[in-house]
């Protein structure tokens, strides 16, 4: 997917574990991974609005625009 | 009386489909072992079959084992279709109608009740062919029952959508 999540780089910015970013989020740390992992189809603004905050970034800061191919599955969506 | 999950109307039915799976087997070891039977013991006496032209047909082995095979094969295909929906049932049983293999199990469902449709339209062909009677019509095409058979694979589609929505709010955070 064209839209990279770089959760992992701000996570080690701000020196933080994935599982101390559940807690204070409150998802679930399986979620988080998926994200993480870039395996995630959507992200609700909620979320987004919780990781900003927790995370004191913008959404730019996690979430990046890379060109190039759409994913296989994508298209079933449509 | 909920729809579905454990103690609902699914549950039930899928109580009635186990029965009617264990019958089905049940049936199909009968006609298997008629069919052989048949083939092997000599009929008791002369079996005739009255097909309404005057004289009645004379039964012999090799007239009798294609029947009963055919028996066997159509609840064979019978019982394919119970398999299925037996499996479609556990999955609303469990709450989770929009399991990813529902879709192509409703499609086998769909192809199975289409294979009993064309076989109830040939089987009188086919019997009276057996017997060699002379008038060898079929049977029409039922509407009904293909309706039936294209509501199956509408609904598969429908599942194979549900499904889909499924993944994708799973994979909402």
């Amino acid at each position: 997917m064209p839209i990279r999540v770089q959760l992992d780089r701000v996570l080690l910015d701000r020196r933080m574990s994935l599982t101390e970013l559940a807690d204070r989020v409150g998802v679930t740390l399986a979620n988080l991974s998926i994200l993480k992992t870039g395996k995630a189809r959507a992200m609700r603004f909620s979320t987004l609005d919780a990781l900003c905050r927790e995370l004191n970034c913008q959404p730019g800061d996690i979430l990046v625009f890379e060109p190039g191919p759409p994913d296989a599955d994508e298209g079933e969506a449509e | 009386m909920r729809a579905m999950g454990p103690g609902s109307v699914s549950s039930l039915l899928k109580v009635a489909l186990d029965v009617v799976h264990v019958v089905l087997w049940i049936a199909i070891g009968g006609l298997l072992l008629i069919t052989i039977a048949s083939l092997i013991v000599p009929l008791p006496g002369e079996w005739t079959a009255d097909l309404g032209e005057g004289a009645g047909v004379e039964l012999t082995p090799l007239k009798i084992a294609p029947i009963f095979a055919g028996a066997a094969g159509y609840t064979a295909i019978l019982l394919f279709v119970v398999r299925q929906l037996r499996r479609v049932f556990a999955t609303l049983t469990a709450g989770d109608p929009f399991h990813p293999d529902n879709f192509s199990r409703l499609r086998l469902i769909g192809a199975g009740l289409a294979a009993l449709e064309i076989a109830n339209m040939l089987s009188p062909v086919a019997l009276a062919w057996l017997l060699g009677a002379s008038t060898q019509e079929g049977r029409g095409i039922d509407l009904t029952a293909w309706f039936s058979v294209l509501v199956v694979f509408v609904l598969a589609e429908v599942f194979r959508e549900g499904a889909r929505l499924r993944r994708e709010a799973e994979l909402t955070i």
